[in-house]
C-alpha cells in the first residue's frame, strides 16, 4: 500500500517537470515493462557465455594451422563481420526457422522448439563470437614463440598447449577488447525487438503505441542499458585487475 | 628483325600464362565466372528456376533500396564526423566544465543501443518543422540519418581524442623549441599524423554505420531490407524467400567487405611507419 503511494508521488513529481510516467500506475503495463527488463537481462546472461564459447572455438579453428578448419572459420568470420545483425537475424528466423518448421511438420513432429528468443540468442552469440575470435586470435598470435617451445619441450600436446598456455595468455591480452565486445553485445540485444521477442525495447513499443510517452520510455530504456553496460565494464575492469600477471602485457 | 620477333613470341607464352594463372587462382574471379556460366546455361536452355526469374525482376528495386541505405550512411557519417571532430576537440579543452559535458555526451551516445537512438529520433522529432510561416516535411529517413549521426559523432570524438593523445608530448616540446606557435604545431605537426591514425578506425566506423542502416526498415523507411520483405511477401514462394534474404546478405557483404579489406591494407601499411 505504501509502495503504491510512493509510486503515485513519484509520478506526480515527474509530471511537474513535464514527464508523463502514468503507465507505471497501470499494473499490467508496469509488469510488462519489468518483464521486458528481465528478458533483456536474460538475453545478456545467455549471449555472454554463448558468444565467448563461439569466440574460443572460432579462434582455435583459425589458429589450428589446418586449412580445412581455418578456411571455413575465416570465411564465416568475414561474412559475419561484414553483414548487418538484423539481416542475419532475418536469415536465421525467417528462412532457417521456416525450413525447420516445414521439415518438422512433414515428419509430423509437431511445432518447432526454436522460439524467436532462442534464435536471438544463437544469432547474437555467433555475431559477437566472431569479434571475440578476432581479439583472441591476436592474443594467441602474441604468445611469445619461446613460451610455446618451452611448453612443447615439456611434452604438452597441441590441445594442452592451446588450453593451458595459449588461451590463458591470450585471454589476458585480449581482455580489453573482449569487454568492449561484451558492452556492444548487451546493446545489440535490443535487436530482439525486431522479431517480437519481449525485451525491454519491445515492451516499450507496445506501451508507447497505446500512450504518447515515447520520450519517457526511451529515457528508461537508455538508463537500463546504461546500467547493464556499466556493470559489464566494471566486471571487466575487475577481471583485468584480478588476472593481471606481473611481467606480461602492460 | 625476325630474330627479335621470334624472341618476343618465345617470351610471350611463358609470361602470359603466369599472369593468367595468378588471376585464375583468384577465388572471386572463379566464383564470378561460375555464376556467369550458370546464368548463361539457364538462359540458353530456358531452364532458369522460377525463384531466380523473380529475383531478376526484383533486383532493380533491391538495388534502389540499397542506394537509400548508402545515402543514409554517407549523410549520417558526414554529419557525425563534423560534429564528432568538434566534440573531440572540445573534450581536450582546458576548461574543466566543457570537458565533463563532452565526456558525458560521448559516454551516453556510445553506450546507447543504435536501435534505441533511431526510435528516439523517429518518434520524438515532429513529422514536420514550421519556421515562421513555412512548414517543411521531416521525412523518416532524415530522422534515421540523425539517429545514426549521434553515435557516429560520439565515436568520432573518441577516435579523434585518442589520435591526438597518441602523439607523444615530446613532439609538442620539440616543435615549441623550434619557435612554432601552438596552432602551427597543431596544424603542421600533430594533425597530419592524426589523420593517418584516424583513417582506419573511421573506415571501420563507416562500415558499421552502413550495416546499422538496415535498422531503418524497422521504422518504416523503404530501404533494401524493407524491399526484400515486400518482395518476399508479394511473391510468397519458399524458395524465393530463401533466395531474397541471402541476396540481402550478399549485397551488404559486397558493399562492406571491400571497405574492410581497404581498412586492413591501410593498417598494415601504417604499421611499418
Amino acid at each position: 500500500m505504501s509502495d503504491a503511494s510512493w509510486l503515485v508521488q513519484g509520478v506526480q513529481a515527474l509530471k511537474g517537470i513535464g514527464l508523463n510516467y502514468a503507465f507505471v500506475l497501470d499494473a499490467s503495463e508496469r509488469q510488462a515493462f519489468v518483464r521486458g527488463m528481465f528478458v533483456t537481462v536474460q538475453l545478456a546472461l545467455l549471449t555472454i557465455p554463448g558468444s565467448l564459447t563461439a569466440g574460443v572455438v572460432l579462434a582455435a579453428f583459425m589458429t589450428s594451422g589446418r586449412a580445412w578448419l581455418a578456411g571455413p572459420a575465416r570465411a564465416f568470420v568475414e561474412v559475419t563481420r561484414n553483414t548487418p545483425t538484423l539481416v542475419q537475424l532475418y536469415c536465421a528466423f525467417l528462412v532457417l526457422n521456416m525450413l525447420i518448421t516445414q521439415v518438422l511438420r512433414d515428419w509430423g513432429a509437431g511445432n518447432s522448439p526454436l522460439t524467436p528468443f532462442v534464435w536471438v540468442v544463437v544469432v547474437v552469440s555467433l555475431h559477437k563470437g566472431v569479434f571475440h575470435a578476432e581479439a583472441l586470435r591476436a592474443g594467441i598470435e602474441a604468445v611469445p614463440a619461446t613460451t610455446l617451445e618451452a611448453a612443447r619441450s615439456l611434452g604438452f600436446s597441441q590441445r594442452q598447449l592451446l588450453a593451458r598456455v595459449q588461451l590463458p595468455l591470450a585471454v589476458r591480452f585480449a581482455l580489453p577488447s573482449l569487454v568492449n565486445n561484451l558492452v556492444d553485445l548487451v546493446k545489440m540485444t535490443a535487436v530482439a525487438s525486431a522479431i517480437a521477442v519481449g525485451d525491454v525495447t519491445y515492451e516499450s513499443i507496445m506501451i508507447w503505441s497505446q500512450r504518447d510517452n515515447v520520450l519517457e520510455l526511451l529515457l528508461l530504456i537508455l538508463l537500463w542499458f546504461g546500467l547493464l553496460t556499466w556493470l559489464v565494464s566494471r566486471a571487466g575492469r575487475w577481471l583485468e585487475h584480478h588476472w593481471r600477471m606481473p611481467g606480461y602485457g602492460q | 628483325m625476325a630474330n627479335e620477333a621470334t624472341l618476343a613470341r618465345a617470351a610471350a607464352p611463358s609470361a602470359v600464362p603466369a599472369a593468367l594463372l595468378r588471376h585464375l587462382r583468384n577465388p572471386w574471379l572463379i566464383a564470378a565466372l561460375a555464376a556467369l556460366a550458370v546464368v548463361l546455361t539457364w538462359n540458353a536452355t530456358g531452364t532458369t528456376p522460377a525463384a531466380f526469374t523473380h529475383l531478376w525482376r526484383w533486383l532493380p528495386a533491391l538495388l534502389r533500396g540499397l542506394w537509400v541505405n548508402i545515402e543514409i550512411s554517407v549523410l549520417a557519417v558526414a554529419i557525425g564526423t563534423a560534429v564528432g571532430l568538434v566534440v573531440g576537440a572540445l573534450s581536450l579543452s582546458p576548461v574543466h566544465a566543457v570537458r565533463v559535458v563532452m565526456r558525458c555526451y560521448v559516454q551516453v551516445f556510445r553506450n546507447a543501443p543504435i536501435l534505441v537512438l533511431i526510435y528516439f529520433t523517429t518518434y520524438v522529432f515532429p513529422f514536420e518543422v514550421s519556421i515562421v510561416q513555412w512548414t517543411f516535411p521531416f521525412p523518416d529517413w532524415v530522422k534515421v540519418v540523425l539517429g545514426l549521426a549521434l553515435p557516429t559523432s560520439a565515436n568520432v570524438a573518441e577516435i579523434f581524442r585518442g589520435a591526438i593523445q597518441s602523439i607523444p608530448s615530446a613532439q609538442w616540446e620539440a616543435a615549441q623549441s623550434l619557435a612554432f606557435k601552438r596552432n602551427q604545431i597543431f596544424r603542421l605537426v600533430v594533425l597530419p599524423q592524426c589523420v593517418r591514425r584516424m583513417l582506419p578506425p573511421w573506415m571501420n566506423l563507416y562500415a558499421s554505420i552502413t550495416m546499422s542502416t538496415s535498422l531503418a526498415s524497422l521504422v518504416g523507411v523503404h530501404d533494401v531490407v524493407d524491399t526484400a520483405q515486400i518482395a518476399s511477401n508479394t511473391v510468397a514462394r519458399t524458395d524465393f524467400t530463401i533466395l531474397v534474404y541471402f541476396t540481402l546478405l550478399v549485397l551488404f557483404f559486397a558493399y562492406c567487405y571491400p571497405i574492410a579489406r581497404a581498412t586492413r591494407a591501410l593498417e598494415k601499411r601504417h604499421e611499418r611507419h
